[in-house]
């Protein structure tokens, strides 16, 4: 566990002293606070309209769902460009620089530096999934009355974590096979964004085929957690993609200790 | 305290070492001398247990590397031949990261980085970034990351390069220092270097050993290391 800890303490030193981090907070914040002003924007009109036309539709507009709802949808997609700039040095970058080996001749084992490293991506995604909570709380701050349901809003940032956590273990898998950033970061991007857009090819089938299809596009499975409702099979799914992500990231340094 | 058995390493067809086997006696200084791409760097990659072997065995202080590497990296100081630096790291907050991974305990860490930061002459460059620092002190801090922890064998892939005659001066002084209660490894292409330091030598030619002995024996009177070495390693 020293050992796990020095790791992410080294590598959190690291992110946080280059400007790779800042570089994906900043992006991710323009980003997201673009979709966040178009969806208020949106809700806003709707609201207008509702006004003029049929009064009774109001009591059903809801902030937490017209806004956040698919907001975190959008993040979730915009994590798919950002996560692969946050996992493409972690292993890769050792490599090249050659520092794979100092870790290798020190009494760590590969199982210690992958989950240090692994937690050390985690908090970067955490930090992210606390900057989307600025929206909900500005609303909470300038509405003069309803305001979000902290419930969903809190699950649903759940649900975002999970999305971040298992693309990032994918990166940190990817980022294991190559030395180089760029192809690490190219890979995780394109397998990222077909874990998305799977889910696309669902509506072209029908039965099992279409079942399997949704299922596993990464994105869908956010769409409950943004609704407040914690489905086991969700979970299970993010769980098991990050789970997938670390085991195998384990498997690919020991495979290469040996060649 | 390193039993090196017939140790073999193959990259694909190419044969890196053919089965050596030699022997390293606790507070011995060898000099591990053989042209470039007779195999010294991969025998130190093997025995610091970076790289496994395609065959053979390797023991350090009585453990096996392959078996329980933990125990041997424990024991092991390895400056590999490019000093293994984060280059976005500060002087000290690096060798801290090292110590931490050696496994020197909480309250000893700011006295032990200390300590190798005073041995390596390092303290005007403790709080700056590594990238932004000389060649020289790099290959310092690769020094001093291989002490830490206080490891009973040191395994040192041509320490002086890259250092400029003072500092050559200071490493090899350190190093003489450090013999007397280290076992040390160390291959370099300097030969004078190996006279002033080392007590024996292995010399490695095309993955075999071609010498293994005393320094006295040798160098003699009417041959220097030198020539023997140009001799052994002509074919």
């Amino acid at each position: 566990m020293r050992n796990v800890f020095a790791i992410f303490r080294k590598e959190l030193q690291i992110t946080f002293t280059t400007p790779v981090a800042y570089v994906a907070f900043t992006v991710f914040t323009i980003v997201s606070s673009f979709f966040f002003l178009r969806m208020l924007s949106e809700f806003q009109r709707r609201i207008m309209i509702a006004t003029q036309m049929r009064p009774q539709m109001l009591q059903y507009m809801n902030f937490t769902d017209h806004v956040i709802q698919p907001l975190l949808y959008n993040v979730a997609v915009i994590l798919i460009f950002v996560v692969p700039f946050i996992t493409m040095r972690l292993i890769a970058e050792e490599r090249r620089a050659r520092t794979f080996e100092l870790l290798l001749t020190n009494p760590v084992t590969p199982f210690q530096i992958v989950l240090g490293k692994y937690l050390s991506a985690l908090v970067v995604v955490l930090v992210m999934v606390i900057l989307v909570l600025i929206y909900p709380l500005l609303v909470w701050t300038y509405a003069e009355y309803g305001g979000p349901e902290w419930a969903t809003v809190l699950t649903g940032l759940v649900g975002l974590f999970l999305v971040g956590a298992a693309f990032t273990a994918v990166g940190l898998f990817i980022s294991s096979l190559t030395s180089s950033q760029i192809v690490a970061a190219a890979i995780t991007f394109c397998t990222l964004l077909l874990l998305w857009v799977v889910g696309w090819a669902a509506t072209d089938n029908t039965g099992i085929t279409r079942d399997i299809l949704s299922g596993m596009s990464a994105i869908e499975h956010i769409r409950s957690f943004a609704k407040g409702i914690i489905d086991s099979k969700d979970l299970v799914y993010y769980l098991s993609l990050a789970f997938l992500g670390v085991f195998l990231t384990h498997r690919a340094l020991e495979a290469q200790r040996w060649r | 305290m390193i039993e090196v058995s017939n140790l073999t390493k193959r990259y694909h067809r190419l044969v890196a070492l053919d089965g050596i086997s030699f022997k390293v006696n606790q507070g011995d200084v060898l000099g591990f001398l053989g042209p470039n791409g007779a195999g010294k760097t991969t025998t130190m990659r093997i025995l610091t247990g970076a790289m496994p072997a395609t065959s053979g065995q390797v023991q350090v202080a009585g453990y096996d590397v392959f078996e329980q590497p933990l125990q041997v990296k424990r024991r092991v100081g390895y400056l590999a031949e490019v000093p293994p630096l984060y280059e976005d790291m500060d002087t000290s907050s690096f060798l801290r990261f090292v110590g931490r991974l050696k496994g020197v305990g909480r309250k000893k860490l700011g006295g032990e980085v200390d300590r190798v930061l005073a041995t390596c002459g390092l303290e005007e460059v403790c709080s700056r970034r590594i990238g932004n620092l000389s060649k020289g002190f790099r290959q310092r801090i690769g020094v001093a990351q291989a002490l830490l922890g206080d490891p009973e064998v040191l395994i040192l892939d041509e320490p002086t390069i890259g250092l400029d005659p003072n500092q050559i001066i200071e490493i090899r002084g350190l190093i003489r220092e450090l013999a007397e209660n280290h076992t040390v490894v160390l291959s370099t292409h300097i030969l004078p270097e190996v006279t002033q330091i080392c007590n024996r030598v292995v010399i490695i030619h095309r993955g075999r050993i071609v010498a293994d002995d005393s320094l006295d024996k040798l160098t003699t009177e009417e041959r220097s290391l030198e020539q023997t070495f140009h001799e052994l390693t002509q074919q």
